[in-house]
């Protein structure tokens, strides 16, 4: 049989505002906040640290005073490692990187047992000044960015040809930030707890039309470790894990848009990804208990959960206001708040997803567990879902 | 040709001109909008490339587009990053040119125009302090 990586633990910090500014007293500091995630994580499992041979961790935001960290937590943890350590970079997929190269080092029988790590902290830099940075991930600095495009821009503009191709509305979409939010009061991770009504969404200022501040990501710190093991090692210990069942990518060769015209709102590479996904899994969408998709906007849950065939093409927002991707609905989505009220430490979010997962899928959520999970995909972004990798995980109790 | 709108202040964040791009710009600047095609496929790319990105052929050559087209989407941003605060709030846009080529471009608003997916546009020059910029405009 061929070896299959397991997760075997994983820790993570409420999401919020943890980074310190320059004046304040004490400051926040990146190590001792990852080694203390990393501690929880493997605490109690029975986990030999002599087994961790590879440290994966996603690159911290440019804020992040200590540089790569990889090589500084290594040494900060004592780890002695005949796997990689390094750091992974790659917008919104960046810490999906992190938890992929993990596994590979898993699966190439390079490491026993490989953190996946990740911290984001950036909310001690204002939004603008943070957008000078993030628009120049997100668009051609001498095509796009000089006409002003942001990096949520180009959902919302999402946003406005769904309403326009499908007759969607603004108050379906933004069920989803209801949805979200009531998950989210159930989940002690999250940055925004307190329930939502569908009024209030559509009451908030407006950041990027239609889209008002409801309905995009609030900034936010967080830090979460992943531990990956072979499934043999998973099974020595005892412990409950989620199985990688199978992984996709797909980049479908153009950033935001290409030169041609074409559909913006299929998530094609989404769509590749996930086919790829379900058939090396030997499973279909159908099968799916839940699903965590990366997606810092309404809209995009929306568009990412048609293209991974949750929902047919043009009813994921009505699916989302009819309640089906609600904990008790069809097929349950963003169980752990989502982007827009679990939060979005960015280069931490999908290490997040996978946190949920595993709780999900050992049976560990408390109020917001799905029955019977078995099977979740996972889905993470870079662009405008241009680049699309998917995971499906399975329970192994 | 295009037309031209007279913009007072420079442009927040000027694109880098390169020997290649160079031509783009000057003919932007006489009211002509260029862009490459390749000698060997005969496929048209924008921004304009001194390689083919259909077939990886190195020779292009300059062809002009026209100005009309459609726009494919829209948004109006209000919460920007430090060097567009002053041109809060501002609309950008997809737009499909009637040849067959996709931009994207600041939409010049007068404020509250009622921008719509698939409603005619025609690309204008805005003639910054600085520079020119692409950007779109309702027609018809």
């Amino acid at each position: 049989m061929t070896r299959r990586a397991a997760i075997i633990a994983t820790a993570a910090i409420p999401v919020g505002r943890h980074q310190t500014g320059p004046d304040d007293a004490y400051q926040a500091v990146e190590h001792e906040i990852m080694a203390q995630v990393v501690v929880d994580a493997v605490g109690g499992t029975g986990i030999e640290r002599s087994d961790v041979g590879a440290v994966i961790m996603a690159q911290p935001r440019p804020y992040t005073r200590q540089q790569y960290f990889s090589t500084f937590m290594t040494a900060y943890l004592g780890l002695q490692c005949r796997g990689t350590v390094m750091e992974t970079l790659g917008n919104g997929l960046t810490a999906a990187l992190a938890f992929d190269k993990a596994i590979d080092e898993v699966l190439l029988g390079r490491a026993r047992v490989a953190l996946a790590l990740g911290i984001n902290m950036e909310t001690a830099v204002s939004s603008r000044d943070h957008m000078m940075e993030s628009m120049r991930k997100t668009g051609d600095v001498d095509f796009h960015v000089p006409a002003g495009f942001t990096p949520i821009s180009w959902y919302a503009m999402d946003m406005m040809r769904y309403m326009h191709e499908h007759g969607a509305t603004r108050a379906q979409v933004a069920a989803v930030a209801v949805k979200n939010r009531a998950h989210a009061a159930l989940n002690p991770l999250a940055q925004y707890r307190k329930p939502i009504t569908l009024d209030e969404v559509l009451a908030q200022r407006p950041i990027v039309e239609p889209l008002g501040l409801f309905e995009v990501p609030p900034r936010g710190d967080g830090a979460a470790c992943v531990v990956v093991a072979d499934e043999d090692y998973a099974r020595a210990l005892g412990v409950p894990y989620m199985a990688v069942r199978s992984r996709s990518f797909f980049h479908e060769g153009i950033h935001q848009i290409g030169d041609r015209p074409r559909d913006m709102i299929g998530f094609h590479a989404a769509q590749r990804a996930s086919a790829a996904a379900y058939d090396a899994a030997g499973v279909s969408a159908a099968d799916m208990d839940l699903a965590e998709l990366y997606a810092p906007c309404t809209i995009v849950e929306v568009l990412a959960s048609e293209a991974v065939g949750l929902v047919s093409r043009g009813q994921g927002a009505a699916a989302a206001a009819a309640g089906e991707t609600s904990l008790g609905g069809r097929i349950p989505i963003a169980t752990a708040g989502g982007l827009t009220s679990r939060g979005h430490p960015s280069y931490a979010t999908p290490l997040y997803n996978v946190v949920e997962l595993f709780a999900q899928l050992t049976g560990q959520a408390g109020d917001r567990q799905v029955a019977d999970a078995e099977l979740a995909i996972m889905s993470n972004e870079l662009g405008n879902y241009n680049a699309a990798m998917v995971h499906i995980l399975e329970a192994s109790r | 040709m295009i037309d031209s709108v007279t913009i007072a202040t420079p442009r927040a964040y000027p694109p880098r001109v390169t020997a290649f791009t160079e031509r783009f710009w000057s003919a932007l600047a006489q009211g002509r909008l260029e862009t490459t095609r390749c000698t060997a496929c005969g496929e048209a790319t924008f921004p304009p490339k001194p390689i083919c990105p259909h077939c990886w052929h190195g020779e292009v050559s300059w062809i002009e587009l026209g100005a009309e087209g459609r726009l494919y989407s829209w948004t109006r941003i209000h919460a920007g990053p430090a060097v567009f605060s002053a041109e809060l709030p501002y609309a950008v846009g997809v737009v499909d040119l009637d040849e067959g080529i996709r931009l994207a471009v600041r939409l010049h608003d007068d404020p509250g125009t009622d921008w719509q997916c698939d409603a005619p546009v025609r690309l204008v020059r805005l003639d910054y302090a600085d520079g020119p910029l692409l950007a779109a405009v309702p027609r018809g």
